[in-house]
């Protein structure tokens, strides 16, 4: 049996992959009102456009943390029947690789630079790349870490942020089979 | 609108006031629906518990960056902003905590003639347990700066 997972896995040759360019459509006012009144954050930059036009942004923009979602996570668009039993298809953060999904994933931490906001009809572009792979043995097991870098601008190529998410990885943890 | 806070205005030690926010499955299958978010773990009890042994349905870890967010955003106000966070996902947020999201300053300094303020934070749990600590930079506009 391999000492590694990582390399039981064959994971380590996919550090350097990069993923996108993805283009989203265009972010409208009600993904960022309902973003907004899911997060319970009631500013109203976030719903008043007059109140937003007399704003430092000349408009309605999205919570700086909508970033992650400004897109869309490609690949998650599927019918009921085809996401996995965990209700996933794909994540940010996740690798895009073979059998990444016969590992149980959570999220470790992120790092996020704002630079500017998401406006209203802002179409985004995520580019991606996977910067680091390293194993631990945990309490429970062995777990992987995966860290990826994304750099998200807009569509007159200004960058709106970039995110450094790690992601940690483990075999399933099936409770009550 | 509540008055602007400048750089001048802030010493390290300080605490920014403190948000409270309370998790509950209505935001959380708002949030779900309006992302397309659809993980099992946050919204099929039973698969959560029985099936990954989590104490309940779980929040989605994005929510934590958005607490801070909101708390940094409002508190730096219309000429400052949030320009970094750092989060760590230590624990599960789950419906029925009630969220203290706060911060103190670590650090500040001067730099391309904007304000900079370092935070440390936190989103403690009605337990007290810090589920997602994080850190901060917050620019600040600067009192005598003819830019503004």
């Amino acid at each position: 049996m391999a000492q590694s997972l990582l390399e039981e896995l064959g994971w380590e040759k996919y550090i350097g992959q990069e993923t996108g360019p993805y283009t989203g459509e265009p972010v409208l006012a009600r993904d960022i009102r309902r973003y907004a009144l899911a997060i319970d954050d009631l500013n109203p930059i976030y719903f008043d456009e007059e109140a937003a036009r007399k704003g430092k942004y000349g408009g309605l923009t999205a919570p700086l943390n909508y970033i992650s979602w400004a897109v869309g996570v490609p690949g998650s668009e599927k019918g009921a029947g085809e996401l996995g039993e965990d209700g996933l298809s794909s994540f940010v953060g996740v690798p895009n690789i073979p059998d990444v999904w016969t590992l149980g994933w959570v999220r470790g931490g992120e790092e996020l630079e704002f630079l500017q906001p998401v406006h209203v009809n802002d179409q985004v572009t995520v580019k991606g790349k996977i910067v680091d792979m390293s194993e631990k043995e945990g309490k429970s097991g062995k777990l992987v870490f995966v860290t990826s870098e994304f750099t998200y601008t807009n569509q007159k190529g200004a960058v709106l942020a970039r995110h450094r998410i790690t992601m940690i990885a483990s075999p399933r943890k099936e409770v009550n089979q | 609108m509540k008055n602007q806070l400048y750089y001048e205005d802030v010493s390290v030690g300080q605490e920014v006031p403190a948000l409270k926010k309370s998790v509950n499955t209505v935001n959380i299958t708002m949030y779900l629906a309006t992302v397309w978010l659809m993980d099992r773990i946050h919204f099929d009890h039973p698969f959560a518990t029985q099936r990954r042994g989590l104490p309940d349905v779980v929040a989605p870890g994005n929510m934590a960056g958005d607490y801070y967010v909101q708390l940094l955003t409002d508190w730096a106000g219309e000429k400052g902003g949030l320009r970094k966070l750092s989060i760590q996902f230590r624990n599960f947020m789950i419906p029925g905590d009630t969220l203290v999201c706060g911060g103190r300053i670590t650090g500040k300094n001067i730099g391309e003639g904007k304000g900079w303020v370092e935070l440390e934070l936190w989103l403690k749990n009605q337990n007290g347990v810090n589920c997602v600590p994080g850190k901060g930079l917050v620019e600040l506009p600067i009192r005598g700066a003819a830019c503004y």
